[in-house]
């Protein structure tokens, strides 16, 4: 075969799982309906129409908790115990989802690999330390560690800082809190697993020539050992994505997630006491909204793990 | 193998301590205030200040370290701030509750999973070996809250097969966490036979495999004797690791249920910021959590004769 790389191979592999292909494409919807919502919210600006219950937004027909109904599109999947628009609700939960996943995932990979990479290419002093801290971190009940990590940045003196930074105003508080916690409770795995894969690459004759060439350390790392590594990342991230999700539903449930926007931790949360009236559709949207981010992701790591790793392929 | 176990309890110590220093330095910059929690909204500034003192709250950081070194060797916390019972009673109290749901609902889970993982192994590629996956992976894809709250409102306030909340010590536990230890196998059921597939599935892909199959071994024979007792080996690995954590339980079916175990004590401790509590749940965990992993690593080395420790 002439003009193909590892990458495409890969790729060609990706493509014959007809299920994660579809899977795939689900995910790009959601993420472009996340940005659509990241859009509304900066074009409409407050009060955001997620806030008001469709009494105030001029709909004085449907009062309070209502059932789907086909009277408005705004009405569509019914409203909450508050009357507020579960459609409206779902859909601005899809953009905390992803500023979830993406930035929790993005902070546990960029944490493990970074730590990963330190610790399987200089070894010695480096990689004892490394496998200290995760040894330590690993040791620590995870109830524990989350919440004692998601109280910090909501009351110490970390929410104080995080009020200074430029992107405060874009990332609230609650959300950031989630990144957090998820990015600093989530690194262990990847780290373990670059820090073995770059242990075996980091004697290969390929390495020694480049450092016979006189090449620094950076270049190497980064050009030609962190490539060996990225399958890892990537079937890492998108398993930690899907994490951050459910994690986000937990803390929120737990009082210390997301508070001033809506989300679908809220939603799921807040049926805790609206199935007890009869109100259903909120937990059965939100759950769905959640379900099919989730497992479209789940099926496209699976697929992503038999593609980019043969080895690993089974069955 | 002495030496290999004496290296490894040796490199639990410093482990232990930095636990130990990570969760006082956590508290130091998280935790409330202990005793506006004790006494109330507007308390005597004059008892604020003896109730300060006798707490050690005002001791250095680093004599707090001390102490809490001294309390984990001697196993002794003091009592709890919030109610002044001894930490060791809490810990007493909240075992069997705690336990009544996590062991059945572990062993259930893992004997299904085996089962099912088997099975579906034998006729992989055929279509109950994709449903099964298939199911596995929705399974997972599923708020552990969702299967949490749609299961109480379900099957215990709508249908009433099961009381909604509540806990009785002794036999008639049962009736109260007959739903919990339901939610608890239908949240881990889909992630262990996802990995016991896996597994077994590489054992099948075995050249001895084949030989046994060669020798004209029956395909039950085959499967029992040579490809589930080798895929042991990981799965009896991955349960001992499991072991800490059925102790400390699972703190969102005990909020939910009503359970008073050691995973909602646990929760409760660290919003009231119970500094005594919540040290000896942590160490008590992290001490459960390297002592299970040496075990495995034991386990590994003693069903394998392959692995050698060093």
């Amino acid at each position: 075969m002439t003009g193909t790389s590892p990458t495409l191979e890969a790729w060609k592999r990706f493509k014959r799982d007809r299920a994660a292909v579809v899977c795939l494409v689900l995910f790009i919807g959601y993420a472009v309906v996340a940005l659509l919502a990241q859009g509304v919210e900066l074009w409409d600006g407050p009060p955001f129409r997620y806030e008001l219950t469709l009494h105030e937004i001029g709909l004085p027909f449907i009062e309070g908790a209502t059932p789907p109904s086909s009277e408005h599109w705004l009405a569509w999947l019914g409203t909450t115990a508050q009357g507020k628009s579960v459609l409206v609700r779902t859909f601005h939960g899809t953009k905390v989802a992803f500023v979830v996943g993406m930035f929790g995932a993005g902070l546990s990979v960029l944490i493990g690999t970074t730590l990963g990479l330190l610790a399987g290419y200089f070894g010695k002093w480096v990689d004892e330390l490394v496998v200290y801290t995760y040894s330590t971190v690993a040791s620590i009940p995870y109830l524990l560690l989350m919440l004692a990590l998601a109280f910090i940045v909501r009351q110490g003196p970390v929410a104080e800082i995080y009020r200074g930074l430029p992107f405060a105003d874009y990332l609230s508080i609650g959300l950031f809190n989630i990144v957090f916690v998820v990015g600093m409770t989530s690194w262990v795995t990847l780290c373990r697993l670059v820090r073995a894969e770059v242990k075996k690459v980091r004697n290969l004759d390929y390495i020694q020539a480049a450092r016979a060439l006189g090449l620094g350390h950076p270049r190497i790392l980064f050009r030609h050992v962190l490539p060996n590594v990225m399958h890892l990342v990537l079937i890492n991230f998108s398993l930690t994505f899907v994490r951050a999700i459910k994690s986000e539903v937990i803390l929120t449930f737990l009082g210390v997630g997301v508070d001033r926007e809506p989300s679908w931790g809220q939603m799921i949360a807040g049926a805790k006491s609206e199935l007890m009236q009869g109100i259903w559709w909120p937990l059965l949207v939100s759950g769905l909204a959640l379900f099919l981010l989730t497992l479209s992701v789940n099926i496209v790591a699976d697929a992503l793990r038999d593609a980019l790793d043969p080895r690993l392929k089974n069955g | 193998m002495t030496r290999f176990l004496l290296r490894r309890i040796a490199y639990a110590v410093p482990v232990l301590l930095g636990v130990a220093l990570i969760t006082l330095f956590l508290f130091h910059i998280a935790g409330g205030d202990p005793v506006a929690i004790k006494l109330g909204k507007n308390p005597d500034p004059a008892e604020v200040e003896a109730l300060r003192q006798e707490l050690g709250l005002y001791d250095s950081f680093a004599r707090q370290y001390v102490e809490f070194i001294r309390q984990t060797v001697t196993f002794d916390y003091g009592r709890s701030w919030a109610d002044d019972t001894p930490v060791r009673e809490i810990f007493r109290r909240g075992l069997f509750p705690t336990l009544s749901v996590s062991v059945p609902g572990f062993l259930i889970g893992v004997f299904l999973a085996i089962a099912v993982s088997l099975l579906v192994a034998v006729v992989r590629g055929s279509l109950l070996d994709r449903t099964v996956t298939a199911l596995a992976v929705a399974g997972i894809s599923i708020s552990s809250l969702v299967y949490i709250l749609l299961g109480q409102w379900l099957l215990a306030d709508q249908w009433k097969w099961f009381p909604v909340w509540g806990f009785s010590y002794g036999p008639g536990a049962v009736v109260f966490v007959a739903l919990p230890i339901l939610i608890w196998v239908a949240l881990s059921v889909g992630t262990d036979v996802r990995y016991f597939r896996t597994v077994i599935l590489e054992e099948i892909g075995q050249d001895y495999v084949r030989t046994a199959r060669a020798k004209g071994l029956s395909e039950t024979r085959v499967m029992v004797a040579h490809v589930l007792r080798n895929s042991l080996i990981p799965i009896v690995t991955r349960m001992t690791i499991a072991v800490p954590f059925l102790i400390t339980g699972s703190f969102l079916l005990e909020i939910f249920f009503g359970i008073p175990g050691l995973g909602s004590t646990l929760f409760t401790a660290i919003q009231n910021s119970d500094l005594p509590v919540v040290k000896a749940f942590t160490m008590v965990g992290a001490v459960l959590y390297v002592f299970f992993n040496i075990v495995a690593d034991l386990l590994y080395a003693v069903v394998d004769p392959r692995i050698r420790l060093e």
